[in-house]
């Protein structure tokens, strides 16, 4: 599989991308939506390219797996509905958990991050360090026994899995807007409210349109293990390949699978470009 | 049976399958990160280079494990192979990453002054550049620990060795007696040796930082 060209300027390597304090994975898409704001928008064809030569793979790939000859068994798995229809609700599952993610993380960082909440926040992202090394198939499985297997239970597990590395990138949003524009938001007689929604939050967001971008990736792969408790989803092509042993299966499962994360990426990645305010 | 009598009565394969895992976790870490700074250094010097690894990096990085290791079943087969293969190439990513930002990120003044004072360019790398990098490349380090504690679960799909036996044979007895017990003991398992790691990493950075620029 070829490498599809990322936006020209998400790689540079200057800036602080790696801060000794191990918050750079999650900030890595921050320096790259910072850095692709200033991208000359002559290229913006280039950043299409990407989304069409993901879908092309992904339809070359179908045509020349049921073009290939396919016994039985691949053959009824590899209908073009059945196929689709797997697509689609690993879509789903990715979609609705990254939602929920969303709605419990932003308004809980923003919080938590409040002068009041202030002492809490060490001890919070300390939580969200341990949870994220929490191996996420542990996570689905445990969920499992819990709740029973199904669409709703893969949802509640993504959502526990997705929603720290979500909230961290909010308190970190936050943190790091400069205490004298806030000062000075107060300073013109704003309220807190108004400094919140028209100060803070506005130079907040590409940090966490950044977070938003890679909990979308995270969901992705981790709806992918959601099969194995009858989630559905594309996974469900790469259990069957592996318990069939039938290699196009499997294939079809993992590739399908990495080119949604990789349109997924690019996806989060036009957001961060025009949902971030202008003139940062 | 409560946690306690289970983690008790398997002792033994408890003991083995944590041990497999740390050892797995540290040797592919170990190599991605002599890859990596290798890489690193390979391309560093130039800006299009860099964005070429780091970016192709970025893309396999976006690829979800299960994907990559069903990927790579086909040409390595199941076992220790594939494991060992997608953590290794999981880990690369933050250590080339860091690994060029952290060398794009010397001062060019200081290397102007070790060749003044007369030093070549081998050992401005081995006593300027390499030890002002240090801290990143080990932030590099440990993020990629941390991803490959994860990863190195659901390697045991793949039959892979470690902690994530515990977790699929969890989901195996779905329902019965021992399920909790042991996807939880994997679980806890793989959190802990997590917890374990970082802080051998933080004590590293602490030790092997040179005294000038120690925060």
């Amino acid at each position: 599989m070829s490498a599809p060209p990322r936006e020209p300027s998400a790689a540079a390597p200057e800036g602080a991308a790696a801060t000794p304090d191990g918050s750079d994975l999650t900030t890595r898409s921050a320096v790259a939506a910072r850095g692709s704001l200033h991208a000359p928008t002559a290229r913006s064809w280039r950043a299409l390219l990407e989304p069409v030569l993901i879908v092309a793979i992904g339809a070359g790939w179908m045509v020349y797996v049921r073009n290939t000859h396919l016994d039985s068994i691949a053959a009824r798995v590899l209908t073009l509905d059945y196929v689709t229809r797997k697509t689609w609700e690993h879509v789903e599952l990715t979609v609705v958990a990254t939602l929920i993610v969303l709605v419990i993380a932003i308004p809980l960082g923003v919080l938590l991050s409040r002068s009041f909440a202030r002492p809490a926040t060490p001890f919070v992202l300390a939580v969200a360090n341990i949870g994220q090394s929490a191996p996420a198939i542990g996570v689905v499985v445990l969920l499992a026994v819990i709740f029973g297997i199904g669409f709703w239970t893969a949802i509640v597990a993504l959502v526990a899995y997705g929603v720290l590395p979500a909230l961290r990138n909010t308190m970190v949003g936050l943190q790091q807007v400069d205490p004298t524009l806030t000062d000075a938001g107060r300073g013109i007689g704003m309220s807190a409210t108004r400094v919140l929604t028209r100060v803070e939050l506005p130079l907040a967001t590409p940090v966490i349109l950044a977070g938003i971008r890679t909990t979308l990736v995270l969901m992705v792969g981790t709806a992918s293990i959601a099969s194995f408790i009858s989630g559905g989803g594309l996974g469900d092509l790469v259990t069957t390949g592996v318990s069939t042993q039938r290699t196009p299966v499997l294939l079809t499962g993992c590739i399908l699978i990495a080119l949604l994360a990789l349109l997924v990426d690019w996806v989060g990645g036009m957001a961060a470009r025009y949902l971030a305010p202008k003139g940062l | 049976m409560n946690f306690w009598e289970y983690l008790s009565s398997r002792r033994e394969l408890l003991t083995f399958e944590t041990w497999q895992h740390a050892s797995m976790v540290f040797q592919c870490v170990v190599a991605a990160l002599l890859i990596g700074v290798l890489i690193g250094l390979a391309v560093y010097r130039s800006e299009t280079l860099s964005k070429f690894a780091t970016s192709t990096a970025g893309v396999v990085f976006t690829v979800p494990s299960l994907a990559l290791l069903g990927l790579l079943i086909t040409p390595l087969g199941l076992g220790v192979a594939p494991s060992v293969v997608a953590l290794t190439l999981y880990s690369l990513l933050p250590i080339v990453r860091n690994t060029i930002v952290g060398l794009a990120g010397v001062d060019r003044t200081l290397v102007d002054a070790a060749r003044g004072i007369g030093m070549n360019r081998g050992r401005i790398l081995l006593r300027v550049e390499l030890p002002l990098a240090w801290p990143v490349i080990l932030t590099g380090v440990r993020v990629a620990t941390q991803l490959a504690m994860g990863i190195g679960a659901i390697a045991a799909y793949v039959s892979g060795p470690g902690l994530g036996e515990q977790i699929f044979s969890g989901l195996a007895r779905l329902g019965g007696a021992n399920s909790i017990n042991m996807t939880l003991a994997g679980t806890l398992g793989i959190v802990i040796l997590a917890l374990i790691f970082d802080g051998c990493l933080m004590l590293i950075g602490r030790l092997t930082t040179p005294r000038g620029i120690r925060a």
